[in-house]
């Protein structure tokens, strides 16, 4: 970077507070770096831990039951934790939100009304998952909320849904909030899985002796729910849900036979995929990955991004890694280990260490090693077939599969053009619930193959209130030039390239 | 605990009316907060988020969407969907699920775009 490159504000910033953050900023502090820790929830612990430490504090009845409901694995969380709060070279930010990442170190991030930039010599991403996107007919209305959306108001709002629950689609953590929610004496009037016997008899033969636990695991689940007498069907097609103002039925096939039920709540979940808001609007490469059905950044086996930004717009070398299940989803105990992982590479380019330790590579592929089984097992299901034309596909500004459809039959044969002409991807959501399923139906439109294209990513991901630009911080002229990029117009008389310092 | 408080009766200016009640509390509230939602009082749990306080309340929606005046409900609650989108304190299209209640706040709930420019606090 040129002569007047501002100093860095940390050795590392690491964005995200959850199992992999957590592991590697503890990893990183304990050998004498500064950190800054940069995550949008109010305490540390991800969506996995959310709310554990106050959980942990409550001692009521009503406390306990929740506790022993969210079971161990909840609780599992605490140590990491305590030892997070513990280091005093962390620079914890909770409550903020980050709206842009370079390739060269540089994170935008909000917190209220005050906004800036920080730098650090070297970056981690560690913002972790989001449920798969499930467009179904009706999956806009009120009452349809996903698997962890349920969850995170059990966890921090201490609220349990009531009336007529369906839960729809497919994984493990379907399972596990069924499970979660009938300890806490919530009964659902039906659990539709999507996925098929056919599936777990396939997975079968990916399983391996750390996937014998969760088989044991799941198999328990499903066989309280049976005692129980959850009414529970597999095969699950063709969901939608239907109402007025608000949820009142939903319809699905099973076998070759429609049925609707009365419903309130539809609980949806369909797996889990990273998070690639931020890589891909840093300009870091992303991959498809097939078993999962979703983008993940494509990084060294240490987490290190691969910038696809052109020399002359990166500032040095690309010191962004990715970690936890924003890298590879793989839950949390391979987060932790490949955060640890992470965090000796970054100590290693810091002249701090000779890189990750063959145990620590280990603990990842150990942890690593039960995926296949649980992506053969519990396939994409709501999301597997394109949505029909009426169904919405751009929540924010309420486009169609067919709106979309129609438009690139007409010529808007590329994402970027696909997003100009219909809105698509615009909204305040920034084409997080939308994207894939545009990228799909581009590809099948256009019968093209190969990695699924994505929007182009600008800053700022997040909204960002005007008053607190306004106010922006650790602005450094030169280091915030930014290059027109090549899908907006070029305009000569702007001078963006290389404007001078103050 | 008074139930008017957690569960009021809005106005609905959209003519729509209160949807079951899809969210009931594990424990009675203690250690409560009060919200002003489109001007009327709602005790909220402290520490926990406006999202979940308005679901609580069993609100029909946070938010009437700009292109068609369809109502929307939390959908994720982590912060990806921004179904959950409400002015809070004056400030348009702030996310209820990331955004902790403060006893005292003025939440209201958004019919299509937020004007950006006129003080809006009742």
């Amino acid at each position: 970077m040129s002569i007047n490159a501002p100093l860095p504000d940390a050795d590392v910033i690491i964005v995200g507070c959850g199992p992999s953050g957590m592991a590697a900023a503890v990893e990183l502090a304990e050998a004498g770096c500064s950190v800054i820790v940069l995550d949008m929830q109010p305490t540390p612990g991800g969506q996995i831990f959310r709310n554990l430490e106050a959980n942990l504090c409550d001692t009521s009845l009503a406390g306990q039951s929740l506790l022993a409901a969210l079971g161990p694995a909840y609780r599992a969380g605490a140590d990491l934790i305590q030892r997070f709060r513990a280091c005093s070279r962390i620079d914890y930010r909770p409550q903020t939100t980050v709206w842009e990442v370079r390739p060269d170190g540089t994170v935008g991030w909000l917190q209220g009304m005050n906004v800036g930039y920080v730098r650090g010599r070297q970056v981690l991403l560690a913002h972790g998952a989001m449920e798969r996107p499930v467009p179904f007919p009706g999956w806009t209305l009120p009452g349809v909320m996903t698997a962890g959306a349920v969850q995170t108001l059990l966890k921090a709002g201490h609220l349990k849904p009531s009336g007529r629950i369906v839960l729809a689609g497919t994984g493990p953590l379907l399972l596990l909030l069924a499970n979660q929610l009938h300890q806490l004496g919530v009964k659902p009037a039906l659990v539709g899985r999507t996925d098929r016997l056919s599936d777990s008899v396939r997975a079968m033969r990916h399983l391996r002796p750390g996937g014998l636990v969760l088989l044991v695991k799941g198999l328990g689940w499903l066989g309280r729910l049976k005692l129980a007498g959850v009414k529970s069907v597999t095969g699950l097609e063709n969901l939608a849900a239907d109402g007025a103002q608000s949820v009142e039925s939903v319809s699905f096939t099973v076998g070759g036979k429609r049925q609707t039920l009365p419903c309130d709540l539809l609980i949806v979940h369909d797996g889990i995929v990273p998070a690639i808001d931020i890589p891909n609007a840093a300009g870091l490469r992303l991959q498809w990955d097939g078993p999962n059905a979703s983008w993940r950044p494509a990084t060294t086996p240490d987490g290190l991004g691969a910038s696809t930004l052109p020399p002359e717009m990166s500032a040095g070398p690309c010191v962004l890694r990715v970690t936890g299940d924003a890298r590879k989803i793989g839950g949390a105990d391979a987060a932790m280990a490949h955060g640890r992982v992470a965090a000796q590479a970054i100590l290693a380019a810091l002249d701090h260490g000779a890189g990750p330790s063959a145990e620590a590579l280990r603990a990842v592929d150990k942890a690593l090693s039960v995926r296949p089984f649980l992506d053969a097992a519990f396939p994409p299901g709501l999301a597997q077939d394109l949505p029909d034309d009426d169904t919405i596909v751009c929540r924010c500004e309420e486009l169609t599969a067919g709106d979309l459809r129609a438009k690139i039959r007409s010529g808007f044969r590329n994402m970027d053009a696909l997003r100009g002409e219909t809105r698509c991807g615009m909204g305040p959501c920034q084409g997080r619930n939308c994207m894939v399923t545009a990228a799909r139906l581009l590809q099948d439109e256009t019968r093209a193959a190969g990695c699924l294209p994505t929007f182009r990513g600008r800053p700022p991901i997040r909204p960002i209130p005007l008053g607190a630009v306004a106010r922006l911080s650790g602005l450094a002229p030169r280091a915030t030039i930014r290059l027109t990029l090549e899908d907006k117009p070029e305009n000569a008389s702007e001078d963006t390239v290389d404007a001078p310092a103050e | 605990m008074n139930e008017s408080l957690t569960r009021p009766a809005f106005a609905y200016s959209s003519g729509l009316q209160p949807g079951p009640k899809m969210f009931s509390d594990l424990a009675p509230l203690t250690d409560a907060v009060t919200l002003s939602v489109d001007g009327q009082p709602v005790r909220a749990r402290a520490g926990e988020t406006v999202a979940a306080c308005l679901l609580r309340a069993g609100v029909p929606y946070n938010r009437l969407t700009p292109v068609s005046g369809a109502p929307r409900l939390p959908y994720c609650m982590i912060g990806h969907c921004f179904e959950c989108l409400v002015e809070i304190d004056g400030i348009g299209n702030r996310q209820a699920c990331l955004t902790l209640v403060r006893d005292g706040m003025k939440v209201r709930r958004q019919d299509g775009a937020p004007p950006a420019l006129e003080p809006s606090v009742p």
